[in-house]
């Protein structure tokens, strides 16, 4: 039962450092962003390239890593989509093609094998009799602050109320001159870093290879309808629920059948709840 | 009418040259590239016949392809059917996935169909994996039998069913049914504001979609004779979405000619093997840009229309 308590929310806080940044990008640039796998793939395979070829300490890889990630994310949305931003399906194209460049690239440099991304921590903690290794318990714990920090972010500083007075109304936010692209920018920034974070803290214990950045769009996507696109309580929400669900499917029935969860819940909130728990509108 | 017999024209020595090119080149290597190609074309018409008709881009196609191919994997291995079922079943199965993936997701607005189909693929590739004792995993299903014994003779039967699903899905998009759609990617709330049941005619446009490319699917899987996850991949869907690009999007016949072009283009970039991907996807990135309209479709337009003097 603690066992089911523990490893549901080290998924859960996996899932919501991918999802908050998934639904962060469109809730404000309305920029449904297949890409945003890539960024944790990327996260994961910087860390491994600073600390196995480089032997950078893994403390300072990590900032590192973030930072160029997000920089990467910078030049992708100014660069490639930007220009697209007129229409929703040449942005998911556009995103889709970036994703499998760098899918590609992965794969011409790296080979399709398994690298190991070194962990932080390789001490053991037992919990309640439950044996959890140290790196997901700093996973858990980097995730609930890197959340909150953004969260805070968002409601406390100049440039958060930038945001979101820009998800709330894009056309009054320019009237009032706040400079929209450029806090798209910012944005995609920020969910770029998450997710290159979500692959650094990850990477240790998932297995890291260059096709990695497709189930991470899965599952956002499952918890972005799961929550209701673009509300980010809706996503966390939603994370929590998806991964226990799925940690409950693995113990109760069978590691197998954990990966229809997502799908098998996108489609059936799509039948009952197209809104999502949180969303307002159904469609846009 | 000038046109239209230009087209007919076009056609129909297309079909010719297709057919007679292993006969005029005798190779087992040549004839292989275009079976393949023929392949694709069937899956591209079907994926322009749903998206680029009605403007609801679908991000899985491989779904139905796999789909298909499976089923025709296990009718003809497990129950020892005999090769001619797996049309059907390919096509039938496709249709199921269909019916599941579109009903709840194509009722909506937004890009909600283009990300499920998308999971849909990407999940699918997995169970695959994940039930890999009836599935053969990796592997996948080996020892299915030819539909022909002859490679020649499989190769015109494929070409045979190209043309046939061009000529079929071209008349559906040139009908009032194709109209319909296309008024459907201009404005989707006038056509509702019109009464026209909007979602039905996006449904059935997906099941005849799903169906053809389950049927490629099969043909695909009785031409490599084994069928593996790798064909629900995602770059498989992006192969035919670029391949369609290339052509131009909604034309149908475009759709044959991006593909036949990037299948022969790619078995000269053989050399790069692992590159070939990379290529795809560079490739998509810089037509999105710099030929939003395609390369094929609006080629030939200029051309019949400069044979026919018509000033454009």
């Amino acid at each position: 039962m603690l066992e089911i308590l523990i490893f549901g929310a080290v998924t859960s806080a996996i899932y919501a450092m991918l999802a908050v940044g998934f639904t962060l990008i469109f809730g404000v640039a309305r920029i449904l962003n297949l890409a945003h796998g890539s960024f944790y793939a990327l996260g994961a395979y910087g860390a491994y390239v600073l600390t196995t070829i480089f032997k950078v300490p893994l403390l300072v890889a990590a900032p590192l890593v973030v930072i160029g990630v997000a920089l990467f994310g910078m030049v992708v949305e100014r660069v490639l989509i930007r220009p697209m931003r007129t229409s929703q399906l040449a942005v998911l194209m556009i995103s889709l093609a970036v994703a499998l460049v760098v899918e590609q690239a992965l794969f011409l440099v790296f080979g399709s094998e398994y690298r190991n991304v070194p962990s932080f921590s390789d001490q053991k903690y037992v919990i309640g009799g439950v044996d959890v290794a140290g790196q997901r318990l700093l996973t858990l714990l980097v995730a609930v602050v890197s959340i909150g920090c953004l969260y805070l972010f968002i409601q406390k500083t100049r440039l958060g109320s930038a945001i979101l007075a820009i998800s709330q109304d894009p056309e009054a936010a320019q009237y009032m001159g706040i400079p929209s692209d450029r806090i798209f920018g910012v944005v995609m920034a920020l969910s770029a870093g998450l997710a290159a974070l979500a692959g650094i803290m990850a990477g240790p214990f998932l297995s890291v290879q260059p096709s990695m950045h497709l189930l991470p769009i899965v599952k956002a996507f499952a918890i972005v309808v799961v929550g209701g696109l673009g509300s980010i309580p809706g996503s966390i929400v939603a994370a929590l629920m998806l991964g226990y669900a799925e940690t409950l499917v693995a113990y109760g029935i069978s590691t197998s059948w954990t990966e229809i969860v997502s799908v098998a819940a996108t489609l059936l909130m799509l039948v009952l709840r197209p809104a999502g728990f949180f969303g307002k509108r159904a469609a846009f | 009418m000038q046109l239209k017999n230009i087209d007919r024209g076009g056609a129909i020595l297309a079909v010719a040259v297709m057919a007679v090119l292993p006969l005029v080149f005798d190779s087992r290597y040549l004839m292989g590239v275009l079976t393949v190609a023929a392949i694709y074309g069937i899956w591209s018409v079907s994926w322009d016949f749903m998206s680029g008709l009605t403007g609801r881009e679908n991000f899985g196609h491989s779904l139905f392809i796999g789909v298909g191919a499976y089923a025709a994997g296990f009718l003809n291995t497990l129950w020892g059917a005999n090769a001619w079922w797996s049309l059907p079943a390919g096509m039938a199965a496709a249709v199921v996935f269909a019916l599941i993936m579109g009903i709840p997701t194509l009722r909506l607005k937004g890009p909600y169909f283009a990300l499920a189909m998308l999971s849909g693929a990407v999940i699918m590739q997995r169970l695959m994996l994940i039930f890999w004792e009836y599935t053969g995993g990796e592997e996948g299903i080996n020892g299915i039998e030819p539909l022909i014994r002859s490679p020649l003779y499989f190769y015109w039967f494929v070409l045979g069913v190209l043309a046939f699903t061009v000529a079929l899905l071209g008349g559906l998009a040139r009908s009032r049914w194709g109209l319909i759609l296309k008024a459907i990617r201009g404005d989707e709330a006038t056509c509702q504001a019109a009464g026209l049941n909007v979602t039905y005619y996006k449904i059935a446009s997906l099941v005849i979609s799903a169906a053809f490319a389950g049927m490629g699917g099969a043909l695909y899987a009785h031409y490599q004779l084994q069928v593996s996850p790798q064909l629900f991949a995602v770059v498989t869907s992006i192969t035919i979405i670029t391949m369609v690009y290339v052509g131009g999007m909604g034309s149908i016949y475009g759709a044959v000619g991006g593909a036949l072009l990037l299948t022969l283009m790619t078995e000269m970039l053989r050399n790069f093997g692992e590159w070939r991907l990379m290529v795809y996807s560079v490739a998509l990135i810089l037509i999105l840009f710099f030929l939003p309209r395609g390369l094929v479709a609006p080629t030939w337009n200029k051309m019949r229309q400069r044979w026919a003097g018509v000033k454009s």
